[in-house]
């Protein structure tokens, strides 16, 4: 093949140098200030420093604890949903089409602030909406904010009103590029619209299934702002403290940046294992 | 105006070779068709003309100058792609002027070189339009229009009329033809088809499997093919090849045995060396050089399966039978209505309007 | 027989599409409800959203509201700030990420398999490992924070953007470069003048999603940009929300000026939204 090196480094020149500065080099640098002891000027080299911190620190694993918990309860919870949307919206028997539509893509287009106000307005204990329409029905108030276990459950539901409607486009892209003929087919073999679900549809979009589990945990997995802003810097008490707004106190508000970027690389290190993971479960079969 | 000349070019992608040393003169002027079965090599062979692939090895030269390094634009050439390659966002009038004005060609002879484009194409009334507008056979006049404009010494066609129907295809070709003798530039010529090919060209250039396996005039390949794969490729519907064993020798003639035909026997004049006694060999048998029975050298006994009446003649699809192997054979007849199915047939073929080929494929002559 | 299954066919439809309604009508409802409460929390007096009724329909306060926000934070200057930012930063995102797409999708150079393992790399890669670098850099080392510049150039560097226009530009017929080539277009010309328009709808669908990411960003302004004056938009709300005296109203008033805009972006333009999305063109 011909080889146009110079034209083609030209068109990509100003990418490149974007990259390099603002993510090549950071990557590296933060590995760098890892093995560093930030906390005094000037910074000098201390291996042991902050990555003997972190696995000593109750701090990093609760926040670790929650990330991963909310990982597990959310991801599967958003995916499924999601791929109920897509499939459902996609169904020719729906009318009002348009405005099913709205209803559960609007929320991508809104701000994580615009939508952490209004959770946190609709939970609140005594004046709170939800509240309020629980007790309309005869049930007690929740005291949303006070408590861990219902204030994860506020994070998540957030997290999944959010999110869920992005994964159902994507899905229902993946949806709509499989054949009408197969189902054509599967539907004079006499093979029922749930068996068609679970034994062609499912099959089908598993690599898109599986690419936006993959986005969403590691999304999920450097969540800030809500926590950050519906639960009030991670509360109660620490109780939906994340990985990301540990590292947000410990670079931002602490500026111990040595101890945020071992943080930063133990999720960069949950990313790729990640990754792998996705890699593994999308190869071709043999 | 130019002359091309392509000295033993090579294109490799990796560690393939597609083309295999392809030497080729084209002379000032003429029309020269390369054609192929598809993969044969004849596109790029093409795109190695026109500049868009490099030349992997050995030399092209237009007009006597050495085109290697020499960018697309500069080779005085215009191509014709078989997808039109309109741009869709322009009209027909900017499809046509786009390189010029992009290249800082003087506006009035531009404007020039595109009315006289639109003359020849007959496309003024197009001029407005966008491509999607157009019909199939405006786009290929468009097409052919940016070709013009460029006032190019060579035209290079990448299989132009592949996307038209069949109808629209004939007339183009007469267009094309027409073209040619218009403006008395060389053209070069890429299709899969030999209908196309023998129609339009001055010489004709049959590739296969990145050789060239022979260059001549259209008839001159119906005659005279080099081998058995040109007599396959040339002629329509195509050659009958016939299994067959050499049993024996006469004054500068074979005895050739078709062995599917319960010993049927065919004395063949040579004027190569004999072949060797009690080899294979194949002898090819055009549909339209089967004779009425006893009218030839050597009569066929065959079973009539199916026929095509086309009105001016017939095909009739037939087969040896069960002596020996079944073989299947296409032969022209006079046009007749009747039925065909299971009738017995008797043809009669000539010494003289057969080929014979080894078991490699090469003629023997 | 055929009448009768015809007529019974025709009622399982029905009663698939009356179930299928029934399940998602509540559901769209739940979802579209925050988005609701939004508009009427930001008509409500704060004495109205802090009283023991149930509202569910929308007042008349809406400016009053906008008034109470302006007195916290200068709401209207930050939302400014973003416009001007969104629209710069979306230009040269679409520009930067079209010519690095284009440059992968139609030339063949030293190197190219690297490119493309570093851009697949870095989706997968949490944002948080070059955030510090990242901040140091910009506002220690080039001493760029409380400027545009801080909140326009780090973000341009995107990956599913560039390899959705090099899925873009690599489905176009090449014949059609390859004809401007031949007639001595220069590259940069057939990218501009050929390329470019063509891949307009795909444009359109990366603006947009570039436009919102840069609208609704919050995490890198919140960092750089935390002196106000120099805030955008989502920065400035955020500072108010958690605050013990101040008028809820106003913040959702906020909310609702932040989000519709790109709501009725989003019901204009949803074709191109959805497509860009589900290119995946950005995280």
């Amino acid at each position: 093949m011909r080889y146009q090196n110079a034209t083609a480094y030209r068109f990509l020149a100003p990418y490149l140098l974007i990259f390099s500065i603002f993510w090549l080099w950071p990557i590296i640098d933060s590995f760098l200030i890892s093995f560093q002891a930030t906390r005094t000027v000037p910074w000098r080299f201390a291996p042991t420093f902050n990555w003997g911190r972190l696995i000593g620190d109750p701090a990093f694993f609760n926040a670790l604890k929650n990330t991963l918990l909310i990982l597990v309860i959310q991801v599967p919870v958003m995916i499924s949903l999601a791929i109920v949307m897509a499939v459902l919206l996609n169904s020719p028997l729906l009318k009002a089409r348009g405005l099913f539509r709205f209803a559960f893509f609007a929320p991508v287009v809104v701000g994580e602030v615009a939508y952490s106000a209004v959770f946190r307005l609709m939970f609140n204990l005594d004046y709170g909406i939800i509240n309020k329409l629980l007790n309309s029905i005869g049930l007690p108030s929740v005291d949303w904010f006070t408590n861990v276990t219902p204030a994860m459950a506020v994070i998540m539901m957030a997290v999944t009103w959010r999110w869920a409607g992005y994964n159902a486009i994507i899905l229902l892209a993946g949806l709509q590029s499989i054949p009408e003929d197969v189902y054509e087919a599967a539907t004079l073999d006499r093979v029922s619209k749930v068996k068609q679900f679970f034994y062609i549809t499912l099959p089908l979009l598993k690599p898109i299934i599986v690419f936006c589990a993959v986005l969403s945990i590691i999304g999920t997995m450097q969540l800030f702002t809500e926590p950050f802003l519906i639960t009030e810097r991670g509360g109660p008490g620490g109780g939906t403290e994340t990985l990301g707004l540990l590292l947000y106190r410990q670079g931002f508000r602490s500026l111990n940046f040595g101890y945020a970027s071992a943080i930063a690389y133990t999720m960069a290190g949950l990313a790729i294992a990640i990754s792998l993971v996705q890699i593994w479960l999308t190869r071709e079969p043999k | 105006m130019a002359a091309v000349t392509l000295k033993n070019v090579i294109k490799r992608f990796g560690v393939f070779e597609i083309v295999h040393g392809a030497n080729i003169d084209i002379d000032d002027g003429e029309f020269v068709v390369f054609v192929g079965p598809s993969g044969c090599g004849k596109s790029t062979l093409l795109r190695m003309i026109a500049g868009l692939e490099d030349i992997s090895d050995g030399e092209i030269a237009i007009g006597g100058k050495v085109v290697n390094d020499i960018e697309a634009a500069d080779r005085g050439i215009a191509m014709v792609f078989q997808s039109y390659a309109l741009y869709p966002h322009m009209t027909v009038e900017q499809n046509l002027s786009f390189g010029l004005r992009m290249t800082g060609n003087p506006k009035a002879d531009t404007e020039r070189r595109v009315k006289r484009a639109s003359e020849i194409l007959r496309i003024a009334e197009l001029m407005k339009r966008r491509p999607r507008q157009l019909s199939g056979g405006q786009r290929q006049r468009v097409a052919i229009g940016r070709a013009i404009v460029r006032e190019p010494q060579v035209f290079l066609f990448d299989e132009p009329l592949s996307n038209l129907d069949a109808e629209l295809r004939v007339q183009m070709r007469v267009e094309i033809s027409r073209l040619h003798k218009e403006l008395g530039v060389t053209m070069v010529y890429v299709t899969h088809d030999q209908t196309e090919a023998m129609t339009l060209a001055d010489r004709i250039v049959v590739l296969n499997a990145g050789n060239i396996e022979q260059i001549g005039a259209p008839l001159d390949l119906y005659d005279d093919p080099a081998n058995r794969f040109v007599a396959g490729f040339v002629g329509s519907p195509k050659m009958n090849f016939l299994a067959a064993k050499i049993v024996g020798a006469d004054n500068g003639a074979a005895v050739v045995e078709l062995v599917n035909h319960r010993g049927a026997r065919l004395r063949k004049p040579l004027s190569d060396a004999l072949p060797a006694i009690g080899g294979d060999v194949v002898l090819g048998v055009r549909p339209e050089h089967f004779f009425d029975a006893g009218q030839g050298d050597c009569d066929l006994t065959l079973k009539a399966d199916v026929a095509e009446h086309l009105g001016s003649v017939s095909y009739v699809y037939a087969n040896s039978g069960t002596g020996g192997g079944r073989e299947e054979l296409i032969i022209e007849r006079e046009a007749s209505r009747h039925r065909a199915n299971g009738d017995d047939l008797v043809v009669s073929i000539k010494a003289d309007r057969s080929l014979l080929f080894d078991a490699t494929g090469a003629r023997i002559r | 027989m055929t009448s009768h299954s015809r007529v019974s066919r025709s009622q399982a439809r029905l009663g698939r599409s009356i179930v299928l309604h029934l399940f998602l009508t509540p559901l769209a409802l739940v979802w579209l409800f925050p988005l609701w409460m939004m508009v009427v929390f930001s008509t409500m007096p704060d004495n109205g959203i802090f009283s023991p009724d149930i509202e569910l329909l929308p007042h008349g306060n809406f400016l009053d509201n906008v008034g109470n926000l302006q007195r916290g934070t200068n709401f209207i200057g930050a939302i400014g700030i973003s416009v001007s930012v969104a629209v710069t930063y979306t230009f040269l995102s679409v520009m930067l990420t079209s010519m690095a797409g284009w440059a992968l999708a139609r030339y063949n150079f030293f190197g190219k398999g690297m490119v493309v393992a570093i851009i697949f790399g870095t989706i997968t890669l949490p944002y948080a490992v070059v955030l510090i670098p990242q901040f140091i850099m910009v506002a220690r080392d080039f001493k760029l924070a409380n400027t545009w510049v801080a909140l326009i150039v780090p973000p341009l560097f995107n990956s599913l953007g560039v390899l959705f226009m090099r899925q873009s530009f690599s489905m176009m017929p090449h014949e059609l470069f390859d004809a401007a080539k031949v007639e001595g277009v220069k590259e940069w010309r057939i990218f501009l003048f050929v390329a470019l328009p063509l891949a307009r709808p795909m444009l359109a669908a990366l603006a947009i999603i570039l436009f919102l990411a840069s609208w609704n960003n919050y995490l890198w302004p919140l960092l750089i940009n935390s002196k106000p004056g120099a805030m955008t938009a989502p920065v400035a709300l955020g500072t108010l929300i958690g605050l013990t005296k101040v008028s809820w109203g106003g913040i959702m008033a906020g909310a609702v000026m932040l989000t519709a805009p790109m709501l009725v972006v989003f019901v204009l333009l949803q074709r191109h939204f959805v497509a860009g999305i589900a290119a995946g063109a950005i995280k």
